[in-house]
């Protein structure tokens, strides 16, 4: 069990193919299920999530309760043009996640680069371990 | 109709290999053959997939590429290839840190795209934002359509 931050939907996820998720959204268009890294370091955590084609004003971060969801939108691409070959897809980006107790809420911050999103969920104060020093009495 | 090739490098050709002997054991164990018409590009390890489109006398090539620094990015025309390289290099974590979910594809890719026609190498502008790389190649003269006036005498 990962501690800090867990999947809502149990999925199996295979790296590279985008994985289309439910139509249960209200925006048109396929969503995709954006691949993401989640690393913890002493102070928190840090979940990185790939979401080529969506730039900065087109991220939309919700934290609801203990659901923390990402919403990646991409403009549809120009019809201009004959397509020739399709590899893949382009549509929105969505994913959720859980939080546990431990994650200082009002702390989280998020970035987006090069289509790619860093969010850091800093732990709650009390959550780090401190080392406690002991005086020789 | 379009030509077109992937390249994945050597290390890959040997876990092919493998895949097909054990799909072999399988087919003979079982009886159940896994369907070949699948398209190549459904196999998880091509990196990255390609969309092409044909606008007027040009080709316009899109990839999802994100992370990448455009310096650990190389593109190159030979003919009518283009070929994409590069190293999505993974993110170096501090002392005492550690992954808890990994899904992020790292390491080096190349892919080569054979176009329809000839393209002017002259001629090529590649953008990216966003992570997408966007190529653009416009067609080598000779593989322009022309118009054949006909004379009346």
């Amino acid at each position: 069990m990962e501690r800090g931050i867990t999947e809502m939907a149990d999925e199996t996820l295979e790296i590279h193919e985008k994985q289309e998720v439910g139509p249960e959204l209200t925006l048109e268009g396929p969503y995709f299920s954006p691949a993401v890294d989640i690393y913890g370091t002493e102070t928190g955590l840090v979940l990185v999530a790939d979401m080529p084609g969506v730039g900065a004003d087109q991220v939309e971060i919700d934290l609801r309760e203990d659901i923390l969801s990402i919403l990646g939108k991409v403009p549809s691409g120009g019809a201009e043009g004959q397509t020739v070959l399709t590899e893949y897809r382009t549509g929105n980006y969505f994913r959720t996640f859980r939080l546990t107790e431990d994650i200082d809420r009002s702390k989280i911050t998020a970035a987006i680069s090069d289509g790619v999103l860093k969010l850091t969920l800093p732990k709650s104060a009390k959550a780090i371990p401190r080392k406690i020093p002991i005086t020789a009495g | 109709m379009l030509g077109w090739r992937i390249d994945r490098g050597p290390i890959w050709s040997e876990f092919d290999r493998l895949q097909r002997g054990v799909d072999e054991l399988f087919t003979a164990l079982t009886g159940y053959r896994k369907p070949t018409l699948e398209a190549p590009w459904r196999q998880a390890r091509i990196f990255p997939l390609l969309n092409l489109k044909e606008i007027e006398n040009s080709y316009v090539v899109t990839a999802e590429i994100p992370g990448m620094r455009t310096e650990d990015l190389e593109i190159k025309i030979e003919g009518d290839t283009l070929t994409l390289k590069g190293e999505r290099k993974p993110h170096e974590l501090n002392e005492g840190a550690s992954y808890h979910r990994r899904e992020r594809a790292t390491g080096t890719f190349q892919r080569s795209l054979t176009l329809p026609t000839k393209i002017d190498s002259e001629n090529v502008n590649a953008t990216y934002k966003d992570g997408v790389l966007t190529v653009t190649l416009q067609k080598e003269k000779e593989a322009l359509p022309k118009q054949i006036p006909v004379k009346t005498e």
